[in-house]
């Protein structure tokens, strides 16, 4: 682990570990938002990790954001870390003043034609003070923030009970925006991609924990099921596919800002995608019924695997982009086109 | 549970200089003959392993004073890939030089170095490996064939087999028993450098089913073996082979070994009227392939800094060999070709050459049971 990941690791633990059971995540799914602990995450100035220090951040970038993400993704927080940090990233770069409230992100892909803006699977936009919306105008990134009371919400929720919330707001309101530099519509749906991604590491840590964990206690037939042959291949896959995620994820953030990052952004989130299911599959065939339950952790965070897997780009939309860049090669050879991506 | 570490690793410039030219090498040696393609670290062609030994690539990481290029292993790592992608025929050499050298330098007395690793290195020695035997696969330590104590050195009785080019080669290093079995499974077990041509050694070679003869069965015979032939301590073989598996686990052999098809695949697809679905699947094993590298150059570099990362090593074999035996799977779904055996090249034939390979690549090396066995005891279970 490097010594960055260590240091967010030590320090936002502290808030994490508070959601180690379900109460917290159910209350979420029933509408309510762990106020408190929002506040201290804040107060702890984790929301602006990703700004430049001139502005009033901590200069981690997108990099740093990606190990929190990935440590709120390994504690399944029922907060908008990944949402919040990225929404607060954007507004700031496109010149909006930084602020301490919570916003949340949102691309807007087609062009408006009517009066009145819609967009769905908008995290989190229920409990925010704001929607960051993304768009394109003139060959040009936009960003209009769109207050809470402009907007209808409707709720809506992912498999895991965390809002995806469908939006309304009057067209009219998109003529007030900032330009972002840097930053494509293209790279943004990307950068998102990554957040998943990086969620789904630390998430498949901690199912691989569990699973190892409860397969070393349970008893069965005289001895713990852990001791079974067949069980241990299963786990053995599990993990292999959990350290390729994690490598994945890594070699991506390593190579943010290169020409590359695109295509090794699609690696990541197609290899997260497919130990996802994998994952998730083992970990409750070893814990059987009771894995089943409401009341037991692992479904915290299984059901936010099958979640992510699917957000901003499932494994074969993002397969078919890489297969399109490494089919179009002028070269004509895929062992260049993968040499020159990383190192 | 001990996380396990693939940490990025970032090559320089020096790695793509050599890159540079070992590609400029292979333009002068290749292409290679379509039948060769696949599993071409299977494929023995001592010339062309001199070839490699005149420009320095072999025992590149090895000190000077034994002939070595004194390289990282990143600059190991960077010719052997280049070379297996390629499908250069290295079969030759490629024990010797990933397996048998770093033993000896390890192990071996200061004489046996300088006996042995000069001449690998200039590609005049070829080792092969004898493990297994006819009752003894994944049950290593089970291996009857014995030494027993006589003037000057050991007399062998027994058998090895699916030893590869020991038809070629010059010296097996030989696991060997030393003291009966006790209870301690792994004890009374010896390695010992046996040259392939002494009396009282009989090959009989055996034919895959891919048609082609690289296996043998191997018998000894009150084969004698002198004392200064034993590689390290005597007793002392079972940790010997334990400590070569980080490296013969995690390199880019075990999971290039059906590359070429997936070279041939694309330009196939390209020139036709690909599906969505087919883009998708090359997208997937093109992920796959990019990050099971990214692992195997992590191990390469965590080698380099003197660590034995075992269970990282598994985990790239298990995944490189599932990723290269799927591939010829998949791609006889997408390509709309049928495998031809007869086919002297084309893509038909390296589907055809992919899948009757296939099988092997999941034994060799410690099968795929054995790996997760290994990789669950690293997480604690069993």
């Amino acid at each position: 682990m490097s010594e960055l990941a260590q240091l967010i690791e030590e320090s936002a633990s502290r808030l994490f570990e508070r959601f180690s059971d379900s109460d917290a995540a159910l209350e979420m799914e029933a509408g309510g938002f762990p106020e408190q602990t929002w506040q201290e995450f804040v107060a702890d100035g984790w929301l602006t990790t990703m700004l430049d220090e001139e502005k009033g951040g901590s200069g981690l970038g997108f990099s740093g954001g990606c190990l929190l993400m990935r440590l709120a993704g390994y504690h399944a927080v029922p907060l908008p870390v990944a949402e919040s940090l990225l929404a607060n990233y954007l507004a700031t770069e496109a010149g909006f003043k930084p602020n301490d409230e919570l916003l949340v992100p949102a691309v807007l892909l087609q062009t408006v034609q009517t009066k009145q803006v819609t967009l769905q699977h908008v995290p989190w936009a229920r409990h925010a003070s704001a929607v960051v919306v993304v768009f394109s105008k003139n060959k040009q990134t936009h960003v209009s923030v769109i207050a809470r009371e402009n907007l209808s919400v409707e709720y809506g929720q992912n498999m895991a009970g965390e809002p995806r919330d469908e939006v309304t707001f009057d067209a009219d309101l998109l003529r007030y925006s900032e330009i972002l530099e840097y930053i494509s519509i293209e790279k943004l749906l990307s950068w998102l991609s990554l957040a998943r991604a990086s969620q789904i590491s630390g998430a498949l840590q901690r199912v691989l924990e569990r699973t190892v964990e409860f397969a070393n206690e349970r008893t069965q037939f005289g001895r713990q099921i852990g001791k079974f042959q067949a069980v241990q291949q299963q786990i053995a896959v599990q993990a292999e596919m959990t350290y390729a995620t994690v490598c994945a994820v890594d070699v991506a953030i390593e190579y943010l800002a290169s020409p590359h990052e695109k295509d090794l952004i699609a690696c990541a989130k197609i290899t997260a995608g497919e130990a996802a299911g994998y994952a998730a599959k083992t970990a409750h065939a070893v814990h059987a019924a009771i894995g089943f339950t409401q009341e037991y952790p692992l479904q915290l965070s299984t059901r936010r695997l099958w979640s992510w897997r699917d957000e901003y780009g499932n494994e074969a939309q993002w397969a078919a982009k890489l297969g399109e860049n490494c089919m179009d090669l002028e070269t004509d050879n895929l062992w260049q086109w993968l040499t020159t991506h990383t190192g | 549970m001990q996380a396990l570490n693939y940490k990025p690793v970032h090559t320089s410039e020096k790695e793509a200089a050599l890159r540079k030219q070992v590609r400029l090498f292979l333009a002068e040696y290749g292409p290679f003959d379509t039948p060769n393609l696949i599993d071409s670290w299977s494929v023995c062609d001592p010339k062309f392993s001199r070839a490699l030994a005149g420009k320095g690539w072999l025992g590149m990481t090895w000190p000077t004073e034994y002939g070595g290029g004194n390289k990282s292993y990143l600059e190991r790592y960077v010719v052997i890939e280049e070379l297996l992608a390629a499908g250069a025929p290295v079969g030759a050499h490629w024990v010797a030089d990933r397996q048998s050298g770093p033993l000896l330098l390890r192990f071996g007395t200061e004489e046996q170095r300088l006996e042995f690793l000069p001449k690998i290195v200039h590609g005049e020695c070829f080792f092969a490996i004898g493990m297994s035997e006819p009752n003894s696969g994944s049950d290593l330590s089970s291996i009857k064939t014995r030494a027993e104590r006589v003037e000057g050195g050991w007399l062998v009785n027994g058998s090895k087999i699916w030893t590869s080019w020991a038809h070629v080669c010059q010296q097996m290093i030989t696991l060997v028993r030393t003291s009966p079995p006790s209870d301690n499974r792994h004890a009374g077990l010896s390695q010992f450098i046996v040259d392939l041509n002494a009396k009282g050694i009989t090959l009989r070679p055996i034919v895959n089913l891919a048609g082609e003869q690289h296996f043998n069965e191997i018998f000894f015979d009150d084969a004698f073996v002198p004392d200064d032939r034993v590689v390290g301590e005597l007793g002392e073989g079972w940790s010997q082979v334990m400590a070569e598996l980080a490296f013969e686990r995690s390199g880019p052999e075990r999971f290039l070994s059906s590359y070429q098809l997936l070279e041939a695949g694309i330009k196939t697809l390209r020139e036709a009227n690909k599906t969505q679905q087919a883009t998708i699947v090359i997208g997937q094993f093109v992920a796959r392939l990019m990050v099971l590298r990214q692992m195997s150059l992590s191990v390469a570099n965590q080698l380099q800094a003197g660590k034995l990362p075992v269970n990282e090593a598994s985990v790239v074999k298990d995944l490189g060999t599932s990723f290269e035996q799927e591939l010829a799977e998949a791609l006889r779904l997408i390509l709309d070709r049928e495998p031809r055996s007869t086919a002297k090249t084309g893509v038909e034939r390296l589907l055809s050459d992919a899948i009757l390979k296939a099988p092997s690549f999941s034994l060799r090396g410690g099968t795929r049971e054995i790996l997760r066995g290994v990789i669950a005891r690293g997480l604690g279970l069993r």
